[in-house]
C-alpha cells in the first residue's frame, strides 16, 4: 500500500530515534536554522499539491553534515480561517514522525529534524516525496483542507529573510489566544472522546478552559467540529448569559442535560462548589474544599504524600472522577490555572490555600504575583493546624473570610456559600476507620466503659471450646 | 485434660466473662455502608452467583474441545470410553468430562496459588500480627480483585484471612464437583472453571499484597532496579545456593542471614522460577539493590543442577521438578526442603539446631533435610554452602560429559527417534547425534535455545545416553554468555498512573495491552518473547510481564546491547515496558482492568464483579498471551481473564488443555449487545473473537493480537489506529490484507490515514459501499454505526429503566 513513496508512513514510526552515525542529515535544530509555518489562504492563491524547494534537495546533501531547513503549508478552502493553522500545523510534527526514517523533534522555529540514511538508501533523495505525503495525510486528517501547497527553504539567506515573519506570525497567534476569552465567542466546543470509558462525562471546552486531560483546547475542538460536526467534538453554542462570574450560559445547561442523559442540567463553567464542571478520570490535578479553613488546596498526581487534610491524590480522586459532578472535589488540567477566569465564582486564587511544591513551582509565574507566597505547599504545611497558622502569619486573604464568618456566626450558623458543600465535603475528609473490629465494644467484666451487658435467663451456646492450662 | 462434653449448660452466676464475637453475617455490608461504599448484587458469590453471566460469555464464546485422551479413568467403573458420542457409567459425556478436566486443571492451579497465599498470610502475619496495615503503594483501590469478588475492602493483614476462608471455602466446593455422579452439563462445568479463574485472581492477590506490604518489595515503582538475569551470571568460584519454588517466606531469612553476617560478596544466590523474581523484589523499595540473581525459568532447572555448580540447593514450593533431590544426589548437593507441599521424604529436621543438620548433610550422613523452622533455615543453608563449596571442589565433582565424551555418546546413537518422539518440541537430536560422531557439535548447541529443559529424551533413549547433558556441554560457550537484564517486579500499577495513561487510553492513541505472561514451554525458542514485546512497543502497545515470561525478556538483547527493559521506560503508557512481577502478581494484571472500570466510570467494585466485567469486555483492548503455557496455574489465570472477558492466546502447546473458547464471527445474532442509555439493542464488532485460543506461530499471532485489542466502545481516532496496526502486522508476517478488516469501519474517519483513499476505493469496488468522492465521506456500506457515547453493555438490568 502506498506504493507512490518510497518510504513506509505509519503511526508505528513515531518513537523512532535516529541518532548520529544511522544519520544521513541533520536538518535545522540548535545548531542550525529552521522553521515550520501553516498559513491560511485564498484558494486563488494555493496550487493544490505543488511543491516548491528554495535551495539544495536531499540528493545534492552531503552525508553526515547540518542544513537549515523551512517548511510552509499554504491552505485553502472554505472552512479555512487563520485560527485553525496552528492546528494544521502541530500535524506537521505528528505526521513527519510517521514518515519511517524521518524524524522532527519541536516545533515552530525550534523544529529539529534528521533523515536516516537507511531511508536515503531506500529512495528517499527528494523533499518533494516528504511533503506530498505530508500534504496527502493533512487532507486526509483534515478534510476542510480543500487545496494545500508546500514550500520548502533549505537556503540560509532565505530562512533568514522568513524567519522572521514566522515569528511574527506566532506572536501574533499566541497573542490571539491570550486575549481570546468566553466572552469573546458565541461557540464553545463539547467533546465526548472520554465518553466510551467515562459514559456520563460531559467535557465543555472554552477559551478560558481546557479539557480536563489537557489534550483539547478551544482552537482543537473547533478544527476538529469543522471536520466532522457530528464527531466527537462539536460546536455548544453559547446561549444566554445567565451568570458570567461563575460561567453559567444557557447553551451549556442544555447540552449538559442532553449529553448526561438527564443526569446533570446545570454546570457553572468556573465554580468549584456551586454546579461545578464533571470530571472525567484523566483529570492532572485534583482540587479539594479543606472545610476548616474555608479554602482550596490542589494536589497534582505526581505528588505521592499526604495533603493537609490527611487525604493522598489517589484517595481523593477515587471520589472526584467517573463523569460525575461532585461538590467538594474537582478535576482539571494543569493549564486551567492558567486562564484567567481560574475558579473566579469562588474567589480564584485568593482561596486557594495550598499546592504541592513541583505543581506550584510549575505554575508559579500564572500564579498573581501578590498571591505567590501566600500559597502553602508541603514544606510550609502538612496538616490542618499548621495551615492554618500559615495562612495567618502570612496574612492570607482567606482570613478575611474567616472574620466574615465569625461576625456572622450569632445569626447564621455558618456562611451561607459554604454551608451545603461544607456538609457535603466533611464526611469525606475523615481518616478511613482501620479495620471493623477495632470499633467493636470491648466488654471487660466491671470495668469502665465499653457496654455493660446484664444476663438474664440467657442462654449461651459455644460452638467450640478451647481448654488451655492455666498460666 | 478434661471432662467437658457437648452439650446443653446453665450458668447460675457470670464473673468475669469475656465474650468474643468471632464473625459477624452481613459485616462486608455494614462496614461499606459505614464507608459510604454501595456494596453491588453479588458479593462472595457462590457458584451459582455469577452464573448467568458466564452462560451470556459462553454463548458468544463456544466452548471447542480437542480431548488428548478419550478415556475416562476416574472410578472404578471405568475405564470408560467415551468417543463416538458414548456416555460413561456414570452417564457422563466427552464435553462434560472435557470440561471437568479443565475444571480440575483450574482449580489445581488456583488452589496452588490460594495455598501459597494462604501459607505466606499466615506466615506474616505471625511476625507483623493481623493489624499490619496492607500497603502497596499509592493507590485507592489496593485490592480490585479481592474487592470486586467478596466485597471486602481490606486494610490489614488480618483482613485478608477473610477472602482467604472464602476462596478455600470456593475451591472446596468445586472440587467437590469433579467427583464422579455430580455435574452433568459441560456449559456448568464451563462456569466452574471461570469461577476457579476469579477465585484464582483473588488468591494470587492476596498473597502480593500480603508479601508486598512486609517484605520492602517496590510498591507500584516504575524506577524498579535492574536484575541480572542468566546462567552465565553466576560466579561458579564462589559457593553457590540455588533456591528453586514459587515462596519466598523462608528464603528471605536466608537473604537476612548473609546480610547480617556480611556474606553478600562471598556467596552466590540464585534463583530459579518465581522465588527469584520475588527474591530480587525483596527489600529493594526506595531504591535499595537486589540482594540475588535470576537464573531463569523451569527450564533452566535440570540444566542448573547437572551443571553441578550448585552447592546446596533449597526449595519451596510450586513448578519443582520432582526429581530434584535424586538428580542433586548425583552430583553430591544436598537439597534442603521448606515447605510441607514438597518434602521428598527427606527427614524432619526443623527442631534440631543449624550446626547438627549443617554436619549431618555435609558428611552426607543424609542427602538432605525438611527444615520448616526459618530461623534455622536462614543459618544453615548459607554456611552449609560455604561448606559444601570447599568438600565438593576437594571431591572433584564432575558433572558434565566432556567433548571427547561427547563424541563416544553420539556413536551410541542408534538413530531410533525414540527420543524425537517423546521431545515436546520434537527436536531434531538425531541430527546432532549424527554430526557428533564426527565431533561437530554445534547442532547440540543449536538445540540449547529451543529446549525446555524438560529430560524426556533422556528417559526416552533405549542406550541411556544423557542427551539433555551433551546438549548443556556443547552450549557451555552461549550458557557462559547468557546474561541479561530485567526489571525487578513493581507490583500494581497505581492509580496515578492509570489516570495519567487515562488520556491515551480514552482518546485511542494507546492501541491496547498486551500482557505477557505464563510459563516457558515455547514452541521455538525464548526469542519469539523478544520478537513480539519489540513489535508491540514499537507500536505503542503497553506490554505488561509477569513470571517465567518476565524472566525469559531480558535473555535478549538488542544490536546495541541492551534488554528490552533498559530500551522501554517502565511506566504505564504508551510504548512502556512493565513487570508486576511473579506469578502471583498477575493479579495486578486483571486488577489493573478493574481499577479503570472504578476510575473512569466510577463503576462501583465492591461486590459487583458482572457490571466490572462486562465493563472490561466492551471497553478495554487487552489480550492475555501465555506463549509457553504449561501449567494447571496457567490455566487458571487464563480463566480469571476469560471471566473478565479478557481473551488470552496460548502458544501451541496450549492446544493441550484441549479446550478453546472460540466466537463464531459469521453468526450475526452473537454479536448484539444493550446500548444502557435506553435498551435498544445494537451490533458490535466480532472482537475479541474469541477468549481462549491457540496460534500456531508468531506470524499468526501479530494480527491476532492487533485485532482483539479492537473493543465495540472504541472511538475513531482508537479505531484509526487498532485498524492501522491490525493491517500492518498482518501485512508484514503474512504478507496479505486481513479479509476482515472493513468489518470493522464505521466511518471514513476510522480508516488508516495514510491508505485512506485507497482503501475507500477498495471499499467501494470490492464491497459495494457508496463514497462521496467530493466530501470523501461514506455514505452506505457499515453494519455498525459510529456513536462514542454508545454504552454497550450484555447485561440488561444496566440498562436505564431497567433495574
Amino acid at each position: 500500500m502506498a506504493d507512490e513513496f518510497p518510504f513506509e508512513i505509519s503511526p508505528m514510526f513515531e518513537g523512532e530515534r535516529i541518532r548520529k552515525d544511522g544519520m544521513f542529515v541533520e536538518l535545522a535544530g540548535p545548531k542550525s536554522k529552521g522553521f515550520e509555518l501553516v498559513r491560511a489562504a485564498d484558494m486563488d492563491d494555493v496550487e493544490d499539491g505543488r511543491f516548491t524547494l528554495i535551495g539544495p534537495d536531499l540528493s545534492d546533501m552531503e552525508e553526515g553534515s547540518r542544513y537549515p531547513l523551512a517548511m510552509v503549508y499554504k491552505i485553502a478552502g472554505e472552512l479555512v480561517e487563520a485560527d485553525l493553522e496552528s492546528i494544521v500545523e502541530r500535524r506537521n510534527h505528528e505526521f513527519q514522525n510517521y514518515i519511517q526514517g524521518f524524524m522532527h523533534l519541536n516545533q515552530r522555529d525550534d523544529v529539529w529534524m534528521r533523515v536516516s540514511k537507511d531511508a536515503v538508501e531506500k529512495g528517499m533523495t527528494s523533499f518533494e516525496s516528504v511533503a506530498q505525503a505530508i500534504m496527502m495525510l493533512f487532507k486526509n486528517e483534515l478534510p476542510f483542507i480543500e487545496a494545500v501547497e508546500a514550500i520548502y527553504i533549505t537556503d540560509m539567506d532565505e530562512i533568514e529573510k522568513e524567519i522572521e515573519n514566522a515569528r511574527a506570525v506566532y506572536k501574533g497567534r499566541d497573542e490571539r489566544t491570550r486575549d481570546l476569552h468566553d466572552e469573546d465567542v458565541d461557540t464553545f466546543y463539547g467533546c465526548t472522546l472520554c465518553a466510551s470509558f467515562a459514559p456520563t462525562n460531559v467535557c465543555v471546552v472554552t477559551p478560558d478552559r481546557i479539557s480536563l486531560c489537557g489534550a483539547i483546547n478551544w482552537f482543537d475542538g473547533r478544527a476538529a467540529a469543522k471536520v466532522d460536526p457530528e464527531g466527537p467534538q462539536f460546536a455548544i453554542p453559547k446561549g444566554d448569559v445567565i451568570d458570567a462570574e461563575s460561567g453559567e450560559y444557557t447553551g451549556v445547561n442544555e447540552a449538559a442535560k442532553r449529553l448526561s442523559s438527564g443526569e446533570y442540567d446545570r454546570i457553572k463553567l468556573h465554580s468549584f462548589f456551586e454546579y461545578p464542571h464533571t470530571s472525567c478520570g484523566c483529570f492532572e490535578v485534583v482540587g479539594f474544599y479543606i472545610p476548616e479553613v474555608d479554602g482550596i488546596g490542589w494536589v497534582d498526581r505526581d505528588f505521592a504524600g499526604t495533603a493537609p487534610n490527611g487525604l493522598q491524590f489517589s484517595t481523593m480522586a477515587g471520589q472526584t472522577g467517573g463523569g460525575k459532578q461532585v461538590v467538594g472535589f474537582l478535576g482539571v488540567g494543569v493549564n486551567y490555572f492558567r486562564s484567567p477566569k481560574f475558579i473566579q465564582s469562588d474567589g480564584g486564587w485568593e482561596r486557594v490555600v495550598w499546592m504541592p511544591k513541583m505543581l506550584k513551582d510549575k505554575v508559579l509565574n500564572d500564579i498573581p504575583e501578590e498571591m505567590r507566597d501566600l500559597v502553602a505547599t508541603e514544606e510550609d504545611a502538612a496538616d490542618v493546624d499548621s495551615l492554618r497558622n500559615f495562612l495567618k502569619d502570612k496574612n492570607h486573604p482567606i482570613l478575611e473570610r474567616w472574620v466574615e464568618e465569625e461576625e456572622e456566626a450569632p445569626e447564621e450558623e455558618e456562611a451561607t456559600e459554604a454551608a451545603p458543600q461544607a456538609g457535603f465535603a466533611a464526611p469525606q475528609m475523615q481518616m478511613p476507620t482501620g479495620g471493623f473490629m477495632p470499633s467493636m465494644p470491648m466488654m471487660t467484666g466491671g470495668g469502665s466503659g465499653g457496654v455493660k451487658i446484664v444476663l438474664k435467663n440467657a442462654k449461651v451456646s459455644i460452638e467450640k471450646v478451647i481448654i488451655k492450662k492455666q498460666d | 485434660m478434661s471432662d467437658i462434653e457437648t452439650g446443653k449448660f446453665s450458668i447460675d452466676e457470670l464473673e468475669n466473662v469475656q465474650i468474643t464475637i468471632g464473625k459477624i453475617v452481613g459485616a462486608i455490608e455494614k462496614k461499606a455502608k459505614e464507608e459510604g461504599v454501595e456494596v453491588g448484587p453479588t458479593p462472595k458469590p457462590g457458584i451459582s452467583g455469577l452464573r448467568d453471566w458466564d452462560h451470556k460469555l459462553l454463548s458468544r464464546y463456544q466452548p471447542v474441545y480437542t480431548p488428548v485422551c478419550d478415556q475416562c479413568c476416574y472410578c472404578t467403573f471405568g475405564k470408560c470410553d467415551l468417543g463416538g458420542n458414548k456416555e460413561g457409567a456414570c452417564g457422563i459425556n466427552m464435553e462434560a468430562h472435557q470440561a471437568r478436566e479443565t475444571l480440575l486443571r483450574v482449580i489445581t492451579g488456583a488452589a496452588a496459588h490460594s495455598a501459597h497465599g494462604r501459607h505466606i498470610l499466615h506466615h506474616l502475619i505471625d511476625i507483623y500480627g493481623r493489624d499490619k496495615a496492607i500497603d502497596v503503594g499509592p493507590s485507592n483501590l489496593v485490592a480490585p480483585n479481592t474487592q470486586a469478588v467478596t466485597g471486602i475492602k481490606p486494610e490489614t493483614l488480618g483482613d485478608l484471612e477473610e477472602v482467604m476462608d472464602y476462596v478455600e471455602e470456593q475451591i472446596n466446593q468445586l472440587l467437590a464437583t469433579v467427583h464422579a455422579g455430580q455435574e452433568g452439563a459441560a456449559i456448568d462445568f464451563e462456569s466452574k472453571v471461570l469461577h476457579g479463574g476469579m477465585l484464582d485472581h483473588v488468591g494470587m492477590e492476596v498473597s502480593d499484597l500480603a508479601q508486598m506490604s512486609c517484605l520492602g518489595m517496590p510498591k507500584s515503582d516504575t524506577e524498579a532496579p535492574l536484575v541480572e538475569i542468566g546462567m552465565g551470571c553466576i560466579d561458579s568460584k564462589k559457593p553457590v545456593l540455588l533456591v528453586i519454588g514459587h515462596n519466598v517466606s523462608g528464603v528471605t531469612y536466608i537473604m537476612d542471614y548473609i546480610h547480617d553476617h556480611n556474606l553478600d560478596d562471598k556467596i552466590e544466590l540464585g534463583g530459579l522460577c518465581c522465588t527469584a523474581i520475588d527474591m530480587t523484589r525483596y527489600k529493594v523499595e526506595n531504591g535499595g539493590q537486589p540482594r540475588a540473581k535470576v537464573i531463569g525459568t523451569l527450564a533452566k532447572e535440570l540444566k542448573m543442577i547437572r551443571s553441578g555448580v550448585p552447592d546446596v540447593i533449597v526449595v519451596d514450593e510450586q513448578c519443582v521438578r520432582a526429581d530434584v533431590l535424586e538428580e542433586a544426589k548425583k552430583l553430591s548437593i544436598p537439597v534442603i526442603t521448606t515447605n510441607e507441599k514438597i518434602m521428598y521424604g527427606l527427614p524432619n529436621r526443623s527442631k534440631d539446631s543449624a550446626k547438627d543438620i549443617i554436619e549431618d548433610l555435609s558428611t552426607f550422613k543424609d542427602p538432605g533435610a525438611l527444615i520448616l523452622d526459618y530461623d534455622t533455615l536462614g543459618e544453615v543453608a548459607p554456611e552449609l554452602a560455604i561448606k559444601m563449596s570447599k568438600i565438593r571442589e576437594d571431591m572433584g565433582i564432575k558433572a558434565l560429559p566432556s567433548d571427547e565424551e561427547l563424541q563416544g555418546l553420539s556413536e551410541k546413537c542408534v538413530q531410533c527417534a525414540a527420543c524425537e518422539m517423546d521431545c515436546p518440541a520434537n527436536l531434531p537430536i538425531m541430527a546432532a547425534m549424527k554430526a557428533g560422531v564426527d565431533k561437530d557439535f554445534s547442532k547440540f548447541e543449536e538445540l540449547h535455545d529451543v529446549c525446555i529443559g524438560c529430560g524426556r529424551c533422556d528417559q526416552a533413549c533405549p542406550k541411556d545416553i544423557p542427551v539433555l547433558d551433551m546438549i548443556e556441554q556443547a552450549s557451555r560457550k552461549i550458557i557462559r554468555e547468557e546474561k541479561g537484564l530485567m526489571r525487578a517486579g513493581r507490583g500494581q500499577i497505581s492509580d496515578p498512573e492509570i489516570r495519567e495513561e487515562g488520556v491515551n487510553l480514552v482518546l485511542g492513541t494507546t492501541p491496547g495491552i498486551i500482557a505477557m505472561v505464563g510459563c516457558s514451554n515455547y514452541p521455538n525458542g525464548t526469542r519469539d518473547l523478544y520478537t513480539v514485546a519489540d513489535e508491540m512497543l514499537k507500536r505503542n502497545y503497553i506490554v505488561v510481564m509477569s513470571g517465567c515470561s518476565a524472566m525469559d525478556l531480558g535473555m535478549y538483547k538488542n544490536e546495541d546491547g541492551q534488554t528490552l527493559y533498559e530500551k522501554y521506560p517502565a511506566k504505564f503508557l504508551a510504548g512502556n515496558l512493565i513487570n508486576v512481577g511473579s506469578c502471583v502478581s498477575n493479579s495486578h494484571i486483571t486488577g489493573t482492568a478493574i481499577k479503570v472500570a472504578a476510575i473512569f466510570a466510577q463503576r462501583n467494585v465492591s461486590g459487583n464483579y458482572e457490571e466490572i466485567a462486562d465493563y472490561i469486555t466492551n471497553r478495554i483492548g487487552a489480550v492475555g498471551v501465555a506463549w509457553g503455557a504449561y501449567s494447571q496455574k496457567a490455566i487458571a489465570i487464563g480463566s480469571g481473564c476469560n471471566r473478565l472477558g479478557i481473551p488470552v492466546v496460548v502458544g501451541p502447546h496450549g492446544s493441550k488443555y484441549r479446550r478453546a473458547l472460540i466466537g463464531k464471527p459469521y453468526d450475526e445474532a452473537a454479536w448484539k449487545v444493550y446500548d444502557a442509555r435506553d435498551g435498544s439493542e445494537m451490533p458490535i464488532p466480532s472482537s475479541p473473537e474469541f477468549l481462549l485460543t491457540t496460534a500456531e506461530s508468531v506470524e499468526e499471532l501479530f494480527p491476532m493480537l492487533a485485532k482483539n485489542c479492537i473493543r465495540p466502545s472504541d472511538n475513531n481516532m482508537g479505531r484509526m489506529i487498532k485498524l492501522t496496526h491490525y493491517m500492518e502486522l498482518s501485512q508484514k508476517y503474512l504478507g496479505h490484507m486481513p479479509e476482515d478488516w472493513y468489518k470493522f469501519v464505521r466511518t471514513e474517519t476510522d480508516l488508516p490515514l495514510a491508505k485512506r483513499e485507497q482503501l475507500l476505493k477498495i471499499l467501494e469496488a470490492d464491497h459495494g459501499w457508496e463514497i462521496d468522492w467530493k466530501r470523501k465521506k461514506i455514505i452506505s456500506g457499515p453494519t455498525m454505526k459510529s456513536d462514542v457515547s454508545a454504552q454497550p453493555t450484555n447485561v440488561k438490568r444496566l440498562c436505564k429503566g431497567e433495574c
